[in-house]
């Protein structure tokens, strides 16, 4: 069976790590990225089939970093994690071409859940 | 030339506590995550030793995520009220700005053994008024009401509507007939004129007291 391959992209090193630790536990084949640009660069150079991309970052928006994504490759699905107070930047993101958001701190079964579902439509692809 | 000062004030403070909320939400990620990943390994039985210490990791574990979930709803009720003040005005949902508040007047409340009730009402419309008035009136008149209240009798918080306006009815359950008579709430009154509301006394038992906030026309702040 092919292995999921999927990028994290925060900003906060020791949550991306933990959180790709956990996801390779389950056997996904997971790289990360703490940056935008770090995040484009992997993007281009070796695809993921997913990204978790957390919104807020310092050096670019993960908005800009979804379109970014996009340009490169269509077909890879985004799921934002936004530690906003409302749901409207999340929204937004999907209004941007995000398969789905989740809220900061991420329920892990929430997020396996909407992994599958979006690994479903990029198999479609 | 004061009034703008301290509207810049309140700004900066809801801006300082959303980033608060916000960088206190990236924590308790990596905290979530790494307890996360102790559970994936007890459970994997990698580290192997006895029944009652896995039992005990493992009650640990969950107690930690348990607090993280408390944690994080109260959190998204803090960034929410925080960015109420973003704007002098705006409009909103009643129901969400008075769950986001009461989050943290129920400290209040349990401290006083008061029981907090909060029923919110359906298809309450949102207002356009200044939200971090609201904030502080409702502040205001949860104390005053938990002042009339003696311990294992409880605040009802009930939202409903009338024609275009919201109302908050704060009932207080176990008080004697003719004691809300005596209570003063002039100090309020000044806040809730800015918001265009009224504050009323009634009520069935004669134990509530009713606050209705209008919805403003744009041009009208």
């Amino acid at each position: 069976m092919t292995k999921i391959k999927l990028l994290i992209v925060d900003d906060e090193i020791e949550f991306a790590s933990t959180l790709a630790e956990r996801m390779e536990l389950r056997g996904i084949e997971t790289q990360i990225a703490n940056n935008g640009q770090e995040a484009l660069e992997k993007v281009y150079f070796s695809p993921p089939d997913l990204v978790i991309l957390d919104l807020k970052m310092p050096d670019m928006d993960g908005l800009e970093v979804l379109q970014g994504i996009k340009a490169l490759h269509p077909s890879i699905e985004v799921i934002m994690l936004t530690g906003h107070g409302s749901t409207a930047s999340g929204i937004e993101g999907m209004e941007k071409g995000a398969f789905d958001y989740l809220m900061k701190p991420v329920d892990l079964n929430d997020l396996l859940e909407k992994l599958k579902l979006a690994y479903e439509k990029h198999s479609k692809a | 030339m004061e009034n703008s000062i301290r509207q810049e004030q309140i700004e900066s403070f809801g801006r300082l506590m959303a980033g608060f909320s916000h960088d206190m939400k990236n924590h308790l990620g990596i905290i979530r995550e790494s307890n996360g990943l102790m559970g994936d390994i007890i459970e994997m039985n990698v580290l192997g030793g006895n029944e009652t210490t896995i039992d005990r990791l493992k009650k640990a574990i969950a107690s930690i995520e348990s607090r993280v979930c408390i944690t994080a709803i109260m959190l998204q009720h803090l960034s929410g009220l925080a960015h109420r003040s973003d704007t002098p005005c705006s409009s909103f949902p009643v129901n969400d700005l008075l769950t986001e508040e009461c989050t943290f007047l129920e400290r209040f409340a349990r401290l006083k053994q008061v029981k907090q009730v909060l029923e919110p009402g359906e298809d309450i419309p949102s207002v356009y008024n200044d939200p971090s008035l609201l904030q502080h009136i409702i502040y205001r008149a949860y104390l005053l009401c938990l002042e009339q209240l003696d311990p294992n009798q409880s605040l009802v918080i009930i939202t409903g509507r009338n024609g275009k306006n919201a109302t908050i009815t704060f009932r207080l359950n176990g008080i004697s007939q003719g004691s809300l008579e005596k209570v003063s709430f002039n100090n309020l009154l000044p806040a809730i004129e800015k918001l265009e509301g009224t504050l009323k006394k009634g009520g069935e038992n004669h134990n509530d007291i009713t606050l209705t906030i209008p919805s403003l026309s744009v041009t009208e702040k």
